[in-house]
């Protein structure tokens, strides 16, 4: 395997003042360009893990190491999700207000682009998705599936090195699913990124090179994510 | 169709998609802005008006005591004062405000027939009055609000006096007086031997003495020949009269609190605007924003929420002002000039109100847990 991009050591997190501990103790090792599914039942961690290693939360205890370096020590977790991580959610999260196009530049906002540029590389990203016939429409104009692209092409905005993935699929219907995951894999392959996905499928999970899967956490003392195949 | 998202029209999105809290909110502001503009131009219209009344008629300095309205000064302090080195003319005069009709009152003012003032006076029709004689001057503003013309006669106080003449004067407080000789002004109030203040003219100044100084050996010249009373320059008479600074008090307290209240009201939107997308914060906090750049998102919201206010209340401060200007009641103390001083006053004072009452939600906004904003409801 080459040189981890993330690590993770000893991950703790726990909510409720410690009543509810989400990770305890999660160890695990992401190199660059992998393509990885974390799967477990519901309450397993998950969707925190994720969330950690997205920079969108800190941990109770332990670390997660981006190319070795702490976040949020060595490593401004706002910055760490401006440029290197793109996440897609299983709720799209679009903003109501702004047409497709205009989503997908919202990103591009948080770092240095020019007004024009931010404009092109909407465009040329949702035409990716194949959406340039919805350029202009709204999210309550769009159907799930569409949504979901616009998400894809939202992620990749800052051209991140990292695509996180929570239950991509979660409110599509078989052949939007069967579609969404085919463009997740086939961004993953042209581009070299990371892919993370969090699912609940088992046909997601294990169709990727390397599953990981959480094992009730909430009852052992060390919850270990063990590679599984 | 537009396809760049810049960071104001994120803003303006925000604020437009509930169209009627943005409206009312907006109307709110505008109502402040407006009250802060129609008041304060009022009193500043007002002092304006004193200015250019003391201007036109070349008076330097005005000799009084040490209230405004208070007419005890004696008249025989004329002939002491047109005995200094540096008065070239001393007029006395009485001031007042009084009920000509039930709907116009006016300033009235007693001056003598040989008066230096009336050198500021245009006579459109008649003639000045004569000393002695119950015989008024009206300005043409009141002229027009009462339907008077030389000849007709006016009663003032329950006294016939007859119109001599119709004037047009250098300022609208002028241009919407009666003036009356000053003997029968004192014989109206009971006042005999007694002015409200001298108006001086002074001699030219020296070579080799500013007009400031001047002024100034002028002014401690007269106080000191004329103990108890005050020499006041023309501009500080106008502009610290006691009806003046009244007129700007009465205006800077309503327009606070008339700024509190639409204070309140962009805050009251934006705290509810805020709740309402604490999601939304959460999803652009997982795309990177920084809690600053978030803070200037709902800070930048609420500065356009003042600006559009102010630019509507400017609007509606400027039509009461032209109103004002033409009523009948109003018209003798405002003019219709609007001062771009104003302007930029107001529509500062319009941001800074919105970025105050954004503060707090933008702090809250700016604050959120990336992860418990995209939990919530």
């Amino acid at each position: 395997m080459s040189e981890a991009l993330l690590e993770v050591r000893n991950l703790c997190k726990s909510y409720d003042e410690g009543r509810i501990e989400a990770l305890r103790g999660v160890d695990l090792s992401i190199a660059a360009g992998e393509y990885v599914t974390i799967s477990g039942p519901s309450g397993s961690g998950k969707s925190t893990l994720l969330q950690l290693l997205g920079g969108l939360d800190t941990p109770t205890s332990g670390q997660v190491l981006f190319r070795g370096a702490a976040l949020g020590a060595a490593i401004d977790l706002d910055d760490y999700r401006a440029h290197q991580v793109g996440f897609i959610f299983q709720s799209f999260y679009l903003l109501p207000t702004l047409r497709a196009i205009e989503n997908v530049q919202a990103p591009m906002l948080a770092v240095r682009h020019d007004a024009h540029n931010r404009a092109r590389r909407a465009r040329a990203l949702l035409r990716e998705m194949g959406m340039e016939h919805r350029l202009y429409q709204y999210p309550n104009e769009l159907s799930a599936g569409e949504r979901q692209r616009v998400a894809i092409a939202r992620a990749l905005a800052n051209a991140p090195g990292i695509l996180l993935a929570d239950e991509p699929t979660g409110n599509l219907d078989s052949v939007n699913s069967a579609r969404i995951m085919e463009m997740l894999v086939g961004i993953h392959k042209e581009r070299g990124m990371t892919l993370i996905v969090v699912t609940h499928e088992d046909e997601i999970a294990r169709s990727a090179p390397r599953h990981i899967r959480l094992r009730d956490g909430l009852h052992n003392d060390r919850c270990e994510a063990r590679p599984e195949s | 169709m537009a396809s760049q998202l810049s960071f104001i029209g994120f803003a303006w999105k925000n604020l437009w998609r509930r169209r009627l809290r943005t409206l009312l909110t907006l109307c709110g502001i505008a109502m402040a802005i407006g009250a802060f503009v129609g008041l304060v131009g009022f009193s500043r219209s007002f002092e304006h008006e004193w200015l250019r009344m003391y201007l036109s008629s070349g008076t330097d300095i005005a000799v009084v005591q040490q209230t405004f309205l208070n007419t005890s000064m004696d008249e025989s302090v004329g002939v002491k004062l047109k005995a200094l080195p540096t008065v070239r003319q001393a007029t006395p005069m009485i001031l007042n405000l009084m009920d000509l009709t039930q709907d116009v009152n006016a300033l009235a003012y007693g001056w003598k027939a040989d008066s230096y003032e009336f050198e500021s006076l245009q006579f459109i029709s008649g003639r000045r009055f004569r000393d002695g004689q119950p015989e008024v001057i009206l300005g043409d503003l009141l002229a027009g609000s009462l339907n008077k013309k030389p000849g007709d006669t006016l009663q003032i106080q329950g006294s016939p006096f007859t119109v001599s003449g119709i004037y047009h004067g250098g300022s609208a407080l002028e241009a919407g007086a009666v003036i009356l000789p000053l003997d029968q002004m004192q014989k109206l109030g009971s006042l005999e031997g007694k002015v409200t203040a001298f108006h001086v003219r002074l001699k030219p100044a020296p070579a080799g003495e500013s007009p400031e100084q001047y002024l100034k050996r002028a002014q401690a010249q007269i106080e000191a020949a004329l103990p108890g009373l005050r020499a006041v320059p023309a501009a500080e008479r106008a502009s610290n009269n006691q009806l003046v600074l009244l007129a700007h008090a009465a205006a800077w307290g309503t327009s606070s609190i008339a700024l509190l209240i639409g204070i309140l009201g962009i805050a009251n939107t934006m705290v509810m605007s805020v709740f309402e997308r604490t999601r939304e914060i959460g999803i652009l906090r997982a795309l990177g924003w920084k809690r600053g750049r978030i803070l200037l998102l709902i800070q930048t919201e609420a500065a356009v929420l003042g600006f559009s206010g102010g630019i509507l209340g400017i609007a509606v401060g400027w039509s009461a002002l032209r109103l004002l200007s033409a009523l009948p009641q109003t018209a003798s103390i405002v003019s219709a000039s609007f001062p771009l001083l104003l302007l930029a006053e107001a529509l500062g004072i319009a941001v800074l109100a919105g970025l105050v009452a954004g503060a707090i939600p933008a702090w809250r906004g700016a604050h959120l847990s990336p992860v418990e904003a995209l939990r919530h409801e």
